[in-house]
């Protein structure tokens, strides 16, 4: 036996070292603080459904490794990405539900939304598709899927995209299924000899015979543009649901320097167009002053919400299609600085408008972030709270960063 | 079993010297390295504070603290890691050949004992495993009392403290070697599990054919790499995607199994049947 | 029994054994005789599978190797099959361990005969007690055959006789030993049996006492008859 001692030596100093190193790493994880939403004022049931994704970092330490956290009415729960979970990689939460619902239409097929339309009867799924090699970008088609869901039949074909000889590159922004025709809205790149354009597209798809019956290009702005330039962007909308309306904010902006090196944008000029899908009307939305911010703003289907940020207030204008007639706009109030912060994020649900900060650097001086629930059409504030640190006395250097909202 | 434990006890005592030799020049160095950097920084501290009369504050905000990263990231520290590293490779094909070549004829006596060849082959990879574990489970023990060391060294305002796991992390040519979590270890591990014993299954066919021997290991090492990497090549080139991530994943660790299996019976095989002394 | 079968073995373009056969029965002293390169050393690794054969086959007891048959069989190569840094005594540790066969009493018999100090680092020995390393860790073992490949090449004439002498002793008796030589002087009078290798073939297999009592002639008189045809 006692020549064996080498060799067990050396594998008993293994299972300890190696063993108690991962002891500790997965022990170490456990010191993470809990942030809860603190209630303010309002009803705290408004918040059972919200979820917020985000990342914590101990900036304390040398260690810039950030951990997944999720707030919600019951405090915060940390994830630590497992390394299965950095390779299977983590889609929306609703592509993850297609895939679990429809595993085999699902396969495939990207991740992005807006690549999906959904109705009671069908799940849609469109994408652009093209080759490239070193010089430029050809063969654009579209894939298209749509699954039945009563009969779990599939019908899978792809068109060729029209006029594509100088497109350069193209994206689906959003796919819309209304009755029995596809809308497929693209942003394509255009390059040609005169010029370079970006091109927001309208494709209509007839199912019945699987070929494109309309391409509308409903805007159109060049990539160079001296001056003053303008800025196009589609307001996002619910894309489980179908809208035959679509809602584009146009913005001409212009860049200022302020001193030295940095600058600043200001809108000299905004104009919002509602286009229908099927008729291919457009019409013009009246709009305030305020700046409104795309990402921030919303439409779900009848009423466009348009949201600015002014200050530390949030300013919502509403806006009801069907009458043809502005809401009335109402502010809500942000605490903190008006210096530091991103704009918060925002989601409409149900007839409610959810609101949350994005950060929280005590170093800044940000000690907390606000959560707002409120009436999307009237602005009453529904719930008003701040998401904090629950324990009060525990360290100063961390940082939080949220960057998805949702309500289940 | 037994057989198979005494061959493994036999073949690690063969190299245990070199081994304690590495392990002693990687402390050594490393050691060195802890008092060279933290010299050199207190002597900038003096230098500055004391010669040029900066105040303290200033110099930490110019220079900032020490820590064991300043250490982590020179030679003294990596060069012996490399040293390590260079060894066991070596060691992967020196460990066949050191039996057969010069006036060395051990191999006889392995091929004749009366056991399973292939559990020389297991002894032999288990061995380079034991080296390789022993280097990182060794060097997890070396770092923190590196740590102490720069904490004995250079005074509290001054430093900034790591902890293992933290500067393990954030060095990236480190988290190769210890992956920050026990899955990652295993899956990297493995992977470097598989490549030696596609290595070995090369150097038997060299053992057993010379020449022809050496084109035939190649044309393995080629087969096991695209058969490993074939779900992917399909997935991204023939099937349009058609895999979920983690379809892909245990499709991936069902050919590594496969590789490996591959390899053990071809080596087997080559052992019994067609190596030639 | 070992029965060699039509073997077959070629080495890159040339055939070294072109369908040898012959047998080796227990208790008896089986002789390859032939010149340097006729492949005498290439038959015996093939007997213990340490080279591979393109044709024919080889039976031990009626059974093809084995893992098991290397505790009734062993070979002393012309070189040492131990590690040479390691002591007399580590070598027999070693085949302790491994082998049920071993017998310790046999080897320390055998330490006495050659006067061998088991402390001893083997790197550190002539070349005849090398040899004589290597013949013990063969002989000790409790097997059935012992192959031995070229014992005296090499050795000086006073080992030679030590050597020799081991093959009238008790520890032979009753085992199957194949050797090959071609410095027969020193044991003709011990062999059983002759097996004559030319051109990659058996020219004759006869047995030695046969050829003595019948026909009167020792075995290198027969030898030359073969060879000067």
């Amino acid at each position: 036996m006692k020549k064996y001692w080498k060799f067990m030596s050396i594998l008993v100093v293994i299972l300890l070292s190696i063993g108690t190193f991962y002891v500790k790493s997965v022990t170490s994880e456990e010191n993470h603080p809990e942030f809860v939403i603190e209630t303010q004022s309002g009803d705290a049931k408004e918040i059972e459904a919200l979820i917020l994704d985000g990342y914590y970092s101990d900036t304390s330490t040398m260690n810039y490794k950030s951990t997944n956290v999720k707030i919600s009415s019951e405090g915060s729960t940390y994830e630590r990405r497992s390394f299965l979970d950095q390779i299977i990689g983590e889609p929306p939460a609703v592509i993850k539900e297609y895939q679990e619902k429809y595993r085999t239409f699902m396969r495939g097929k990207g991740t992005d939304l807006n690549s999906f339309s959904e109705t009671d009867q069908v799940l849609a799924y469109a994408d652009v598709d093209y080759k490239t090699d070193s010089f430029h970008s050809h063969d654009f088609n579209f894939p298209i899927s749509i699954l039945n869901k009563e009969d779990a039949s599939v019908q899978s074909f792809t068109v060729e995209i029209p006029d594509s000889e100088n497109m350069d590159y193209a994206f689906m922004e959003d796919v819309q299924m209304i009755e029995d025709e596809l809308y497929l809205i693209t942003n394509n790149m255009i390059r040609s000899s005169e010029g370079s354009y970006d091109e927001k597209h309208v494709y209509t798809i007839d199912l019945n015979n699987q070929t494109i019956t309309n391409d509308e290009t409903f805007s159109q702005v060049p990539e160079r543009q001296e001056g003053n330039h303008i800025v196009a962007h589609i307001i996002r909308t619910n894309p489980t649901e179908a809208h035959d309306q679509m809602i584009l904010l146009e913005k001409e902006i212009k860049v200022i320097e302020d001193h030295e090196s940095s600058y600043r944008e200001e809108v000299v000029k905004q104009e919002g167009i509602s286009y229908n899908l099927a008729t291919k009307e457009k019409e013009s939305i009246p709009m305030s002053d305020l700046p409104i911010d795309s990402e921030l703003s919303f439409f779900d289907g009848s009423s466009i919400y348009f949201i600015g940020v002014e200050g530390q207030e949030i300013v919502v204008s509403p806006y009801h299609l069907a009458d043809g007639k502005a809401g009335e706009e109402y502010r809500l109030q942000l605490s903190g600085d008006a210096d530091h912060g991103s704009a918060p994020m925002t989601t409409i649900k149900d007839g409610k408008l959810y609101l949350s900060g994005q950060q929280i650097n005590p170093k800044l001086n940000m000690n907390a972030t606000d959560v707002i629930v409120a009436d999307v059409k009237t602005g009453d504030i529904l719930f008003k709270g701040q998401i904090t640190l629950d324990d009060s006395e525990a360290k100063n250097q961390y940082e939080l960063y949220l960057h998805e909202i949702h309500v289940e | 079993m037994k057989k198979y434990l005494q061959l493994v006890n036999f073949e690690f005592n063969r190299i245990v010297k070199l081994f304690t030799v590495l392990l002693g020049i990687t402390f050594v160095a490393q050691m060195i390295g802890v008092v060279v950097q933290s010299r050199s920084y207190l002597n900038l501290a003096n230098e500055k504070m004391y010669k040029e009369m900066m105040p303290q504050a200033e110099f930490l905000e110019s220079f900032g603290q020490m820590s064991f990263l300043q250490i982590a990231k020179s030679s003294w520290f990596f060069g012996p890691i490399a040293l390590c590293v260079a060894g066991v490779a070596f060691y992967i094909f020196f460990i066949w050949y050191r039996d057969w070549i010069g006036k060395n004829t051990f191999i006889y006596r392995l091929l004749m004992l009366p056991t399973s060849r292939l559990n020389i082959f297991f002894a032999k990879i288990t061995t380079i495993l034991l080296m390789t574990f022993g280097f990182v489970a060794v060097q997890l023990i070396m770092i923190p009392i590196e740590i102490m060391v720069l904490k004995a060294m250079v005074p509290n305002e001054f430093r900034l403290d790591m902890g293992v796991m933290e500067v393990v992390t954030i060095i990236p040519e480190l988290t190769l070697i210890f992956p920050s979590s026990f899955m990652q270890f295993i899956f990297h591990y493995g992977l470097g599990l598989l490549a030696v014993s596609v290595l070995f299954t090369g150097i038997l066919f060299e053992r057993s054919f010379k020449w022809k021997g050496i084109l035939a290991g190649l044309l393995y090492g080629a087969l096991a790499v695209v058969v490993l990497l074939l779900p992917l090549l399909l997935h991204e080139f023939v099937l349009n995607n058609f895999f979920y991530p983690i379809e892909l994943l245990v499709l991936e660790i069902i050919m590594g199994l496969l590789v490996l299996s591959a390899s053990i019976w071809v080596s087997g095989f080559l052992l019994k049947k067609k190596v030639t002394v | 029994m070992i029965e060699v079968k039509e073997i077959e073995k070629r080495y890159g373009r040339k055939k070294i054994l072109k369908g040898v056969s012959f047998t080796a029965e227990k208790g008896e002293i089986t002789c390859l005789i032939g010149i340097n390169g006729v492949g005498k050393t290439t038959i015996l690794k093939a007997i213990m599978a340490l080279t591979p054969l393109h044709k024919g086959q080889i039976l031990i007891d009626g059974k093809p190797i084995d893992k098991h048959s290397f505790e009734k069989i062993t070979f002393i190569p012309d070189s040492l099959t131990m590690l040479p840094n390691m002591t007399i005594n580590e070598a027999m540790e070693f085949m302790k361990d491994f082998y049920t066969c071993w017998n310790q009493k046999r080897a320390n018999e055998l330490l006495g005969f050659f006067r061998l100090e088991p402390s001893s680092r083997i790197s550190s020995l002539s070349k005849g007690n090398t040899a004589k390393v290597n013949l013990l860790l063969g002989l000790a073992l409790d097997v059935d055959y012992v192959l031995m490949d070229e014992p005296f090449s090499g050795i000086d004439m006073f080992s030679r006789e030590e050597i020799a002498n081991v093959f009238t002793s008790h520890l032979i008796e009753n085992r199957g030993v194949i050797i090959t030589t071609h410095e027969i002087g020193d044991i003709e009078h011990l062999l059983d049996k002759v097996v004559l290798l030319d051109d990659g073939l058996v020219t004759k297999e006869f047995s030695a006492e046969a050829a003595r009592e019948n026909e009167g002639k020792s075995v290198i008189d027969v030898m030359r008859e073969v060879y000067q045809k």
